[in-house]
């Protein structure tokens, strides 16, 4: 009703002095570049030519591990690190040596990296000035290294030029994939994300349970077992090669642990204060128990999950790499340990989401830019035991409390909704919304279930018990899936252009298809359809090649360890270990304007006559530009997201080709691809590098937001409209989905609010929806940020599937979230 | 066919009602409050609204006008002469605005198109005890229409709100009452020369209403003040007010501050705001509100 300034409902504070003290270290600290790992894995590789592809693996990562300096920031309870920084990122050169070399060299000419900007406040700018005052260099953008170290690590580079996943994939599909020269075309007009320099990898939950509750001894004596009762006997059987490579990295991970432990000890006997001092000892003993053995307390347990965590994000250049059901796996150690208080599992989850934050990501420019820093750590709570019932506990609503205290933008919060979740805990989700932070998302566990049911098999009670998120918004089955995927995205909006110029992209002139000349309706979706098919397949296929040349260069061994059922079946997951070797492909942002278009083609062209298509044709290689009053006729047109059955038919009937043509096509190993939604910040840049189109948006405008969220602007009957139109979508076909609504403050306050916002996550459920996240900010606060970024340092923000820091986000993504309908009661 | 004038349908309203709810703007009033904030809702007919926040100033209204309605003001924008203007069905201005600057405010719909259109979100409504909101202009002013869309929307089980200022007749009332759930009911100034200055009517079929329901259904009640610096907010009017309403037996007030954000639409209907004063702060808000409270407790 008062459209002023409304400050958040929910503003939390850090539990202890501890916490406080270690986010404010973390907003203070520059992001830098460590590359103490690729040092040490680089050294072991120069030696271990000749070695077996998967022990080589293991033995080059073990060898790193054993020498990583442990470092123990001040106030840490909880140890062990990716890099020396507090915030640092490893240059994963074995991947892609490619870009740090480009970056060195001055020489970035990635197609999409014009699209791409950075943001520019907080961490990034302590970077940039601590670099003016000399000894660091700027690296990709905002990171620092030092001088010497930026020496090393082009050395470093140059060494796996040649040698590394990027470079051997190249060599692979470059000579021998028929469409080599349409991938690279589509490159150059933007209608595909940068080539798979950072990593096909992440999007994985590996089996924490199994590794808490064993202890890594007995992993390894049972890989022992396995070895000493292994005879040869054909390809079909298990890889002895893979059990050993697994026995060699687990000792390269305990020792990395072991050093902790010293590191603990060296820092007690200097330490003065006795307080610190009791606890680093304590510190010392725990990572003397685990994870080599099961925890013996809560804390325990927590350190010994960190330590796996952190293991396995150490063997590859992750995005999404998640921490899943972790109110699950810490429960039974909670509930057991008398000492355990609601007090110390905030406080600990508040040191855990700061060491998640923590860990930064360095790729080539596009892929930072898309990101925005956000690793898609995705730690979901709530959903159902394995025999049905809600699991909920207290360690889900400590994890919620330590989000709404801390408001971090790791790790991606998200919530497996069920009817039966608590109210208690279903509140404390709201609470955390009012906060602004933009997590949980809710995510409905039944769609997700009937989806697995369908396309796997599996019992429904492993289903419930393993249903988690890898990455932002896609569901996988923890510690049970392949975790090498295709990373990549089509851009549906760039293939519109292509239909509307009929093979020749606007705004590069490069042609991609030959002509068609479609005359009817029917034959313009026609074309549309046969370019997609094209393109999704060729870049499905590019993959597969991707996936080919991980297999070669960096099969995941760690990580396959802690996938079942690799040991069991004696295989990586990149040899089909893992129990399920479906992998998702992406439908990114753009389908809703493709329908949009279309929709309005069929009423002003088809229909009413207004214009023919070659007049249309014209109007967009305008920009609109004298076409004002034939531009209103198209935006007049049916919109996606006001329930309107002929605009959300045109949608249906797209989105019901793209799931049949995905789930038709086969992964590298041979299982079909897994249609799913997921957008990140893609709508900006695709956006950036498309025409105008003929829903009446302008050439460079960011696509729609999400993947089935409105365009902005043209979901004029408020979110209600939104959700009906959202709900028609069969969501049971696909792994994922992407809603994104914005709310003023005002619109779900106090306890009405949250009793609405709660009733309107269960109506979209019952649809059934498979995804919703809030936006609970104001525009005028948005802009006040924008001009006074200083005082809103912590300010977070949701983009898409990922939270960011407003200050660190570019001014066009800025732009975007204000742009997008602002769901306000005024 | 019976048919009403309604100038808005706004779905996932959250202030006016429990739950969420959709909310129907009925058009006219019989009221003209000085503060009045939605000047589209005065008038009974739909209207032709220049949105001036819009207008790019191209006059490719003015040159497709059959009526020769529109010419340029002294103030740069277009000016709408109002009783030339012949409110034509092919809306060509509307269609020649390439900014969507102009719109018909207020559409003829039958209580049948109101009640599916509500209907959509009954899922929203079941889930959060929410349901419809008849609110206007005075909603009471189309009794017949509005009967007709509450007893749709009851036949389909869902629960119904009217937002009004009690000015009407015994008559009507007694047909509406029984449809509705609960009225939120638009409280201004005890004193009916007051009342007549500032809103244009005196006061008495407001008590006259308000007697009635408080006699009959005081539970489906729930009164709101707007508060108007210089206006509602005098001592003796919130005194005045309480006092009658103690007489009715009935208590709690919610204060609702006038905010002025409505000021800037009457130009769009080529008409002058009746006053804009500064919306009262916080400060003030809270005094009345505890002013209230204080002399009902008292009671």
């Amino acid at each position: 009703m008062f459209d002023t300034f409304v400050p958040r409902e929910v503003h939390g504070q850090p539990s202890s002095r501890r916490t406080d003290d270690l986010k404010q270290a973390y907003l203070q600290a520059p992001l830098m570049i460590d590359i103490e790992y690729l040092r040490r894995l680089t050294d072991s590789h120069r030696r271990t030519d000749g070695m077996e592809v998967l022990e080589r693996r293991a033995e080059d990562h073990a060898f790193a591990l054993e020498g990583l300096t442990p470092v123990i920031h001040p106030g840490e309870r909880i140890v062990g690190h990716k890099t020396r920084f507090l915030r640092g990122a490893i240059p994963y050169a074995n991947y892609a040596a490619g870009p740090f070399l480009r970056e060195m060299r001055q020489q970035e000419q990635d197609a999409q990296q014009k699209h791409i900007s950075l943001g520019e406040g907080g961490g990034v700018a302590h970077a940039r000035t601590a670099a003016a005052l000399g000894d660091f260099e700027v690296f990709s953008g905002k990171f620092l290294i030092s001088r010497p170290e930026l020496a090393e690590l082009a050395d470093l580079c140059e060494f796996w030029e040649d040698r590394c996943l990027m470079a051997v994939g190249d060599r692979l599909w470059k000579r021998d994939f028929p469409d080599a020269q349409s991938i690279e075309n589509g490159w150059t007009v933007g209608l595909y994300t940068a080539p798979h320099e950072p990593c096909p990898e992440g999007r994985i939950v590996l089996d924490f349970r199994t590794a808490l509750s064993r202890g890594y001894l007995a992993v390894i004596a049972d890989l022992e077992a396995r070895i000493a009762d292994f005879r040869p006997g054909g390809p079909e059987g298990p890889d002895l090669h893979f059990w050993r490579a697994g026995v060699r990295v687990l000792r390269g991970a305990l020792t990395f642990a072991a050093r902790y432990a010293a590191e603990a000890r060296r820092l007690a006997a200097v330490e003065s204060a006795p307080v610190r001092r009791a606890e680093l000892l304590q510190m010392a003993e725990a990572c003397e128990h685990v994870p080599a053995h099961p925890p013996r307390n809560f804390r325990e347990a927590v350190q010994s999950f960190w330590f796996t965590y952190v293991l396995g994000h150490l063997e590859g250049a992750h995005l999404g790499y998640s921490p899943g059901r972790l109110d699950q796996t810490l429960w039974p150690y909670y509930r057991d340990d008398p000492t355990a208080t609601p007090a110390q599992a905030v406080e600990l989850a508040e040191e855990l989401f700061v060491k998640m934050t923590r860990i930064e990501y360095v790729a080539s420019m596009s892929w930072q830019g898309l990101g925005h820093g956000n690793l898609y750590q995705n730690l979901i709570l709530g959903g159902l035991t394995a025999d049905g019932h809600p699991a909920d506990n207290a360690l889900s609503q400590a994890f919620l409390q330590a989000q709404i205290n801390l408001q971090m933008t790791q790790p991606t919060l998200s919530v497996w909704w069920h009817p039966s979740l608590s109210d208690a805990f279903c509140r404390k989700a709201v609470e955390c919304v009012k906060t602004g932070v933009g997590y949980p998302a809710f995510f409905n566990l039944e769609t997700y279930l009937r989806h697995e049911a369908r396309t796997t098999g599996l019992p429904l009670e492993t289903l419930r018990e393993n249903a988690a998120m890898g990455g932002c918004t896609e569901p996988t089955l923890e510690g049970m899936s392949y975790g090498v995927v295709q990373a990549g995205f089509v851009n549906h909006g760039k293939l519109l252009d292509l239909t509307m110029h009929d093979g020749l992209d606007p705004v590069t002139g490069v042609r991609m298809f030959e002509p068609t000349h479609p005359a009817t309706y029917a034959e313009v979706v026609a074309s549309f359809q046969a370019k997609m098919h094209h393109a999704v397949r060729s870049w499905q296929q590019y993959w597969n090649y991707v996936m080919l040349a991980h297999r070669q260069t960096v099969p995941l061994v760690f990580c396959s360890v802690f996938v079942r059922d690799c040991v069991g079946r004696g295989r990586c997951m990149d040899d089909g270990g893992a129990v399920n070797n479906r992998t998702p492909t992406t439908l990114s942002s753009g389908l809703v304007n493709v329908s949009n278009s279309l929709a309005a083609i069929r009423k002003v062209v088809f229909e009413d006559g207004a214009c023919t298509l070659n007049e249309l044709r014209d109007a967009l290689s305008a920009d609109w530009q004298g076409y004002e009053s034939l531009r209103k006729r198209f935006v007049a047109a049916p919109k996606w997201g006001n329930d309107d059955d002929v605009a959300d038919g045109v949608f249906l009937d797209l989105y019901d080709d793209y799931v049949t043509w995905c789930a038709g096509q086969r992964n590298y190993l041979g299982e079909p691809y897994d249609p799913s939604m997921l957008a990140i910040s893609t709508p900006v840049p695709f956006g950036k590098a498309c025409g105008a189109f003929p829903d009446g948006r302008r050439a460079g405008q960011p696509l729609a937001d999400g993947v089935t969220s409105p365009f902005p602007g043209t979901d004029v009957h408020g979110p209600t409209a939104v959700i009906r139109s959202s709900s028609k979508v069969d969501h049971t076909r696909i792994r994922g989905g992407l809603l994104n609504l914005k709310f003023h403050p005002t619109a779900i306050e106090g306890d009405s609010g949250a009793n609405n916002l709660l009733a309107l996550i269960r109506t979209y459920f019952e649809g059934p929806g498979f995804h919703v996240q809030f936006n609970v900010v104001d525009s005028q606060m948005l802009r006040d940020a924008q001009a006074h970024p200083d005082r809103y340092r912590d300010l977070v923000v949701r983009v898409a599937g990922f939270s960011a820091y407003w200050v660190e986000m570019s001014k066009a993504l800025q732009d975007q979230v204000i742009w997008r309908t602002e769901h306000a009661q005024c | 066919m019976l048919t009403g004038v309604v100038f808005d349908i706004q779905p996932f309203a959250v202030h006016d009602g429990p739950g969420i709810r959709t909310q129907v703007f009925l058009k006219g009033c019989p009221l003209r409050c000085a503060w009045c904030c939605n000047p589209e809702s005065h008038a009974a007919a739909p209207e032709l609204r220049h949105h001036r926040a819009r207008c790019h100033t191209c006059f490719q209204c003015a040159a497709a006008c059959p009526s020769h309605a529109i010419e340029q003001g002294a103030d740069g924008l277009p000016r709408i002469d109002r009783r030339a203007c012949a409110q034509c069905a092919t809306h060509a201005c509307i269609d020649a605005c390439p900014n969507d600057a102009l719109a018909m405010c207020g559409t003829r719909m039958t209580p049948d198109e109101v009640v599916a259109a509500v209907l959509k979100d009954a899922a929203f409504y079941r889930n959060s005890g929410g349901g419809v909101t008849f609110s206007g202009g005075e909603p009471l002013a189309q009794p017949a229409f509005l009967e007709a869309c509450l007893r749709g929307c009851r036949e389909a089980g869902i629960a119904t709100a009217v937002s009004t200022t009690g000015y009407t007749t015994p008559e009507v009332l007694d047909a509406i009452e029984p449809l509705v759930d609960l009225f939120l009911f638009d409280l201004k100034l005890a004193d009916t020369a007051q009342h007549a200055f500032w809103t244009g009517v005196g006061n008495e079929p407001v008590f006259r209403s308000l007697a009635t329901l408080a006699s009959r259904c005081p539970e489906k009640l729930v009164l709101r003040l707007p508060l108007v610096p210089g206006a509602t907010d005098a001592p003796q009017n919130l005194a005045t007010l309480v006092d009658r309403l103690t007489e009715l037996g009935l208590g709690a007030v919610q204060v609702a501050p006038y905010h002025g954000l409505g000021a800037d639409k009457y130009a769009d209907f080529g008409r002058a705001p009746p006053m804009s004063p500064p919306p009262p702060d916080a400060p003030a808000v809270r005094a009345a509100t505890v002013a209230l409270r204080r002399r009902i407790d008292a009671r």
